[in-house]
């Protein structure tokens, strides 16, 4: 075969491009509707080859450029003649719908042509750095007919959309074609869809909520309002399904957010009627929720929220503090105590139900957590009737864990509550005064074996060991511990009388061997026992000894038991009442009647220990002693005598001496622990530091104290100055705010 | 759609190939991918009136032989020396 160089003939460019013409033509019809058959594979081939041959000739007839310039010049003359007068004489909707249409066959036109011109793709525009064919093709649009319309398609989009907002219905496929022109003539970039469109929109969607806003935020309650917002939000959402670019959902949001929920938060949340503070008090659930799930999203959207709850629990919380500070000063001191333990029972529920708020309605945010609990800081730290926070909540642990208290409640019902009253404790500020009631009251249950259930206690102590730490409880564990221990104690202490006989107290003995540190502290006062006592206690020290040399032992007589047989003239009966009961009564063994003088002599007690004493036993229920005169009271000059005529139809009978008022000695020891703890504070926070501020230094302590206890700052200042004065600190020369450790 | 396409050269002669084949070939494949479509008897017939019987031959057997490679065959395709230079423009034209 002959070459394919040869064959061919040269095309002459205005032949050549009269034969692209009549394909331009053909494929315009096409476009136009016009009845037109479509391309054939031979027209097809026959235009490829056509350009291709004009571009690969020899020069001067290689005509590359001048046909890239006319593959131009063919969309800008058909866009001149016919699509932008087509478009032009449009409006509204006719005119999107118009765009849409010129804009596909803008695209048809481009694929069909840039195949035809194609060679010029493959290595003129390279060598020239040119755009290629299909972006030379867009561009044309894009300068042509988009650049001229962009501004009036926009609002005739934004009509539509407003259109639909006020509930008319729309073509929302136009739209999204529409809206795709924008962001594929950007051709890349969402630029073109960015400026030319969507900041109007923004703009527009606005102020359309701004108005929608400003007459609901009138006219709806809150909880209205913000269905309203939420089904706003929705279908804004729905929107950018539709027909919006996606980019555009999170500004959309934003702004109808910022319209409806960010500026007339204070307005809405504060409503009187409906707002939240009355959601709240009226427990409407639903409403709280759509209110959190509103304004999570929202930047600080919670914070009036969080601050309005906090708010309605303190005051709830108050209220219940002021129901029982009230009872208590109308009624008598009975009912008080009762009402006491009610309030700490009612705080628990209180804290309950709110809890259950934090974790549904506000989804278990921090900042729900914290508004509950400095609500609760706030409470539960005031005083009742003159007690304080710590000594109720101590109080109401005696009342479950003691014999006769909760018998009633199932062991289950038992350790929820244990397990809520510790964490109430954590609202607490002075815990050290908690623990040191709770040490008293355990004390009480231990010694007089009032305690109804061991494990419960053991299960208490190691859920404040949980939340304290162990410090808090070791004392506690010691006690307990003490009781199991002093049980063997007793054991051997049996064993050594039955090998003993010579060491015999004559009666039957039970000591309880106590670790000084772990117990409260108890006075003793140097009684004058009876000589059978005096006995009982020489035994068992003779047996101690043998034990241990090491240990001192103290007795502690005001916590004893004893048991006597009153041989009464009926019949006996067994009295079981105090050491200090069992010492006065058996003085009436040798004599028959006795002043008050003669008793307080025998015995050496103080008056207020004796009175006390002799009123349990001639002025209470049980009047074993008769006193003359016989008046209510027991006074100096008053003389007893023993009742031989005293008879009850029990055959033994406890005879309770009122309980001390442990809460001056509890108090006192507190505070003297907290000096201890202050100084510590203060010794250990400066041989860190050396030198430090007096600012800081306060501070600094109060920190480290908090876990146990608010540090009263004027407490604080006066064991500094007390630590200066025995060469711990002392004051900077030149500056007497600043402090130096003294090593 | 048809399965083969109709191939013919200068001279006349029809050549009949797999459709496959003939879109190893750029330019054959943008056109039978084109929108639109053809019409039924039209379909995939092209005329070459610048490519000699011998060579457009050769470039069916180089479709068939590019189809082979692809799949694994990698054979060698022989080119006759005198055919070179024709082939080589015949390719660039139909962008294989």
């Amino acid at each position: 075969s002959l070459s394919f160089k040869m064959e061919r003939k040269t095309i002459d460019l205005d032949q050549g491009w009269d034969y692209m013409q009549t394909g331009i033509t053909k494929l315009k019809r096409i476009l136009e509707g016009l009845p037109e058959p479509q391309f054939d594979s031979e027209q097809y081939m026959m235009l490829y080859t056509t350009i291709y041959n004009m571009c690969t000739q020899k020069p001067p007839h290689d005509y590359s450029q001048q046909l890239y310039d006319k593959y131009r010049e063919a969309f800008e003359e058909y866009i001149h003649s016919t699509v932008l007068p087509a478009l032009r004489e449009k409006h509204d909707e006719y005119m999107l719908r118009e765009l849409v249409k010129r804009w596909s066959n803008h695209k048809v036109m481009v694929r069909w042509l840039s195949r035809f011109f194609y060679y010029l793709d493959r290595y003129f525009i390279a060598r020239r750095s040119l755009p290629p064919l299909n972006e030379v093709g867009l561009t044309c649009f894009r300068d042509l007919v988009y650049n001229e319309l962009h501004s009036k398609v926009k609002d005739a989009v934004i009509a539509l959309v407003d259109k639909e907002r006020e509930g008319e219905q729309i073509d929302r496929a136009l739209l999204k074609n529409v809206l795709d022109i924008y962001v594929e003539i950007g051709m890349g970039q969402m630029e073109r869809y960015e400026e030319d469109f969507e900041s109007f929109m923004l703009l527009d969607s606005a102020s359309y909520y701004s108005r929608k806003a400003s007459s609901w935020i009138q006219e709806d309650s809150c909880p209205d309002y913000m269905l309203k917002s939420e089904e706003c939000l929705k279908k804004e959402r729905e929107r950018v399904a539709h027909y919006l670019h996606s980019s555009s959902e999170p500004k959309l949001v934003e702004k109808v957010q910022h319209e409806l929920l960010v500026v007339y938060a204070n307005q809405l949340l504060e409503k009187e009627h409906s707002g939240c503070r009355a959601l709240l008090r009226d427990d409407k659930v639903d409403d709280l929720s759509r209110m959190y799930r509103l304004y999570h999203k929202i930047v600080k959207g919670l914070e009036p929220v969080a601050n309005i709850f906090k708010q309605h629990v303190t005051a709830e919380g108050n209220a219940l503090v002021q129901q029982a500070e009230d009872t208590a000063t109308n009624h008598a001191a009975n009912t008080a105590s009762v009402q006491e333990q009610v309030l700490i029972r009612k705080v628990i529920e209180l804290h309950d139900k709110y809890m259950v708020y934090v974790v549904e309605c506000f989804q278990n945010h921090t900042l729900f957590h914290k508004a509950l609990k400095e609500a609760f800081e706030i409470f539960c730290n005031k005083t009742v009737a003159g007690s304080s926070s710590a000594e109720l909540l101590a109080t109401f642990c005696d009342n479950i864990l003691k014999k006769g208290g909760s018998e009633k409640l199932s062991d289950e019902a038992i350790e929820d509550t244990l397990e809520k009253v510790v964490k109430l404790l954590a609202y607490i500020s002075d815990k050290d005064l908690f623990a040191e009631f709770y040490r008293k009251k355990l004390a009480r249950r231990l010694l007089f074996d009032r305690s109804a259930n061991d494990d419960h206690e053991r299960s208490i102590l190691t859920k404040l060991k949980q939340q304290c730490g162990g410090q808090f409880t070791s004392k506690m564990e010691g006690m307990v511990t003490d009781l199991t221990l002093a049980r063997e104690n007793q054991n051997s202490f049996e064993e050594y009388l039955g090998n003993n006989p010579a060491a015999n107290p004559g009666i039957d003995l039970t000591v309880t061997v106590l670790t000084t540190g772990f117990w409260p502290s108890y006075k003793s006062f140097d009684i004058n026992l009876p000589a059978e006592m005096v006995k009982c206690v020489e035994v068992f020290k003779g047996f101690y000894e043998t034990k241990t040399k090491h240990r001192k032992l103290t007795w502690i007589y005001s916590l004893g038991t004893c048991h006597l047989n009153g041989k009464f003239d009926t019949k006996p009966i067994e009295l079981v009442v105090s050491t200090y009961q069992a010492a006065v009564l058996l003085l009436f063994n040798t004599t028959d009647k006795l002043s008050y003088t003669d008793i307080l002599t025998q015995l050496n007690l103080s008056h207020e220990d004796l009175v006390r004493l002799l009123h349990s036993l001639s002025c209470a229920r049980y009047k074993i002693l008769l006193k003359e005169p016989s008046t209510k009271t027991v006074s100096q000059s008053d003389s007893f005598e023993f009742n031989s005529k005293f008879t009850d139809r029990m055959r033994r009978i406890k005879i309770p001496l009122p309980p001390v008022d442990e809460r001056k000695k509890v108090v006192e020891d507190v505070d003297k622990d907290r000096r201890y703890a202050i100084d510590a504070a203060i010794v250990r926070i400066m041989k860190s530091r050396k030198v430090l501020g007096h600012q800081q230094l306060v501070s600094e302590c109060v920190e480290q104290l908090s876990r146990m206890f608010k540090p009263d700052i004027k407490a604080i200042k006066k064991r500094m100055e007390d630590l200066i004065t025995r060469d711990y600190l002392e004051r900077d020369k030149e500056n007497p705010n600043m402090f130096r450790y003294l090593a | 759609m048809r399965e083969t396409v109709k191939l013919i050269s200068m001279e006349g002669f029809e050549f009949v190939i797999d459709r496959e084949a003939a879109m190893v070939s750029q330019t054959i494949r943008s056109m039978l991918t084109s929108p639109g479509g053809f019409s039924e008897s039209k379909e995939g017939v092209v005329t070459f009136p610048d490519i000699s019987t011998t060579i457009l031959e050769k470039i069916c057997q180089y479709f068939y032989w590019s189809l082979q490679y692809s799949r694994g065959k990698e054979t060698e395709f022989h080119i006759e020396p005198e055919l070179t230079l024709e082939l080589m423009m015949a390719a660039n034209y139909l962008h294989t």
